[in-house]
């Protein structure tokens, strides 16, 4: 059986189903299927950090500001907020995959999605330094 | 003495394209008979308009599959007494995710193509149908051993699956099984296939193919494994060219 | 070829005729675009915190009402169901439990109601 005839047998005329389309793949499966428990992971911590410290957890922007004192908690949430765009957008991409996307929608999602994700990324580093920052 | 029940059955009447509405037929039966005993009754004495599929009886053609009260059922096997009671209706309605040609009957052309397309195997050796245990703990020996798959191509798990509702192009659960059975070890070109949008990532883990595969194909977690196999050969081949 | 298709795209969510994974599927999925709304409302409102502590503090004092705490107990649930959800599909796709998975399902899901009833006196009471 070659390349081609496993996708025209699949394509097979008469019934109109697509040939082997790439709009998914190992790779971003497997971005999504890691970015998951490490979520629940991080999620946790978030929690119990952010309600737990002292006695009200973190409520005021003074604490805020205290806790981001420790150089652990910015690297913390940032690699949380990069996990959860990342799984967050490949999920969305996921299910609009389920509307049957034409293949130069998909392409332009793509390219949205991934400079949004960085851009997220990055404005969260700033946020998260800003406030550090304001501690001394 | 046999048992008498008189029920309702609720078909599914529907030509290609048009919008599907529902006949009713009133009938005493045996509770004991099948659901598909029941629709044939209506064929034989009430209506003979009525459409559907069935050849074997016997769970072996996979031609009788309907959704019978909403769930995906292989008739011939499926008891009245088991989808409802005395005084009860039944109702039947053509499998899912398939163009409907007429009532009952369904067009499976395309689970057939994709069956052929993965080279799913009807016949296959005992240790590779996994049967009582896993491939790896079989005697090579037996290995000459052959038999039927599992699998009786009977549409079930397509109908079932909410991935193959959204999208017409998934492989779906029985195709996606059929790949896993015959193995990308045995057949790397199965990858490009699989290894696609319309593929094993289209699966959301929503099992409901093994709920209602009426065969013990247990088409989710022949999915899963397939993954596995997937993942593994694409991992591979990052450090030698294939 | 295949045409974009809405009509049936809204199929996924109808409960009818499925089974115990057919509803986790749902529920992941609802609870997916939730968690996703909340995520990037959480962001814009986190850049408060980058405008001073007045603006903060005022908008936190606003939030302490029945009704906002109610809003994040919907999210904090959504958020431990889909979590919790998520175990069970990474440890079916790697093989573990793939026939245990309704099991599975409703032990985690015990546990989620526990979790989330906790948060939820938790939150209501601090
Ligand atoms: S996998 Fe099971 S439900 Fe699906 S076609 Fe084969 S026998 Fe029918």
């Amino acid at each position: 059986m070659t390349q081609t005839s496993v996708s025209a047998k699949v394509s097979g005329e008469a019934y109109g189903a697509p040939a082997p389309k790439s709009g998914e793949n190992t790779w971003l499966w497997l971005l999504k299927i890691v970015t998951g428990p490490l979520l629940v992971i991080f999620l946790a911590v978030h929690f119990i950090v952010n309600h737990y410290i002292g006695e009200t957890g973190l409520l005021t922007y003074k604490d805020v500001v205290a806790y981001y004192q420790n150089p652990l908690i910015p690297i913390m949430e940032i690699g949380f907020l990069a996990s959860v765009v990342t799984h967050s957008l490949l999920g969305l991409r996921g299910i609009i995959l389920d509307l049957k996307p034409s293949r130069n929608f998909l392409k332009i999602l793509d390219w949205v999605f991934l400079i949004a994700g960085i851009l997220i990324v990055v404005y969260g580093t700033w946020l998260a330094l800003t406030i550090a920052s304001r501690g001394a | 003495m046999s048992e008498k029940w008189n029920i309702t059955l609720k078909v599914s009447r529907q030509k290609e394209g048009e919008t599907p509405h529902f006949d009713e037929y009133k009938m005493e039966v045996d509770p004991d008979e099948y659901v598909l005993d029941a629709v044939e009754r209506v064929w034989a004495f009430m209506d003979r308009t009525v459409c559907f599929r069935h050849a074997c009886h016997h769970s072996t053609c996979g031609a009788c599959g309907m959704r019978v009260n909403n769930v995906e059922k292989l008739t011939c096997i499926t008891s009245i007494r088991d989808m409802c009671q005395d005084g009860g209706t039944l109702k039947v309605e053509p499998l899912r995710n398939f163009p409907v040609i007429s009532d009952l009957a369904v067009d499976m052309g395309s689970l057939y193509n994709r069956l052929e397309a993965v080279g799913a195997r009807s016949v296959l050796p005992v240790p590779e149908a996994e049967i009582e245990k896993p491939a790896s703990t079989w005697d090579p020996a037996d290995q000459q051993y052959i038999r039927l798959a599992d699998c009786i191509e009977c549409g079930l798990c397509i109908s079932a699956c909410p991935s193959a509702a959204t999208s017409s192009g998934y492989l779906g659960p029985a195709v996606l099984a059929g790949a896993q059975a015959n193995g990308l070890k045995r057949n790397p070109e199965l990858l490009q296939l699989v290894d696609a949008e319309d593929g094993v990532w289209r699966c959301h883990s929503a099992f409901e193919c093994s709920a209602v595969c009426p065969s013990l194909v247990d088409p989710a977690r022949r999915i899963m494994n397939l993954r596995t196999q997937v993942f593994t050969e694409r991992f591979s081949r990052l450090f030698h060219k294939a | 070829m295949e045409k974009p298709s809405p009509d049936k795209f809204w199929t996924w969510f109808n409960p009818v005729g499925r089974e115990t994974g057919g509803w986790a599927f749902i529920l992941n999925r609802v609870t997916a675009l939730g968690l996703t709304f909340y995520l990037y409302l959480h962001l814009v409102i986190l850049s408060q915190l980058a405008t001073g502590p007045q603006a903060y503090d005022q908008f936190v004092a606003l939030m302490r009402n029945p009704i906002s705490i109610s809003a994040e107990v919907l999210v904090v649930a959504a958020g431990i169901m889909h979590g919790l959800n998520g175990i069970r599909i990474v440890l079916t796709t790697f093989g573990f439990g793939v026939t245990r998975q309704k099991q599975l399902f409703y032990g985690l899901m015990a546990l989620a109601l526990v979790i989330i009833l906790f948060f939820t006196v938790r939150m209501f009471t601090a």
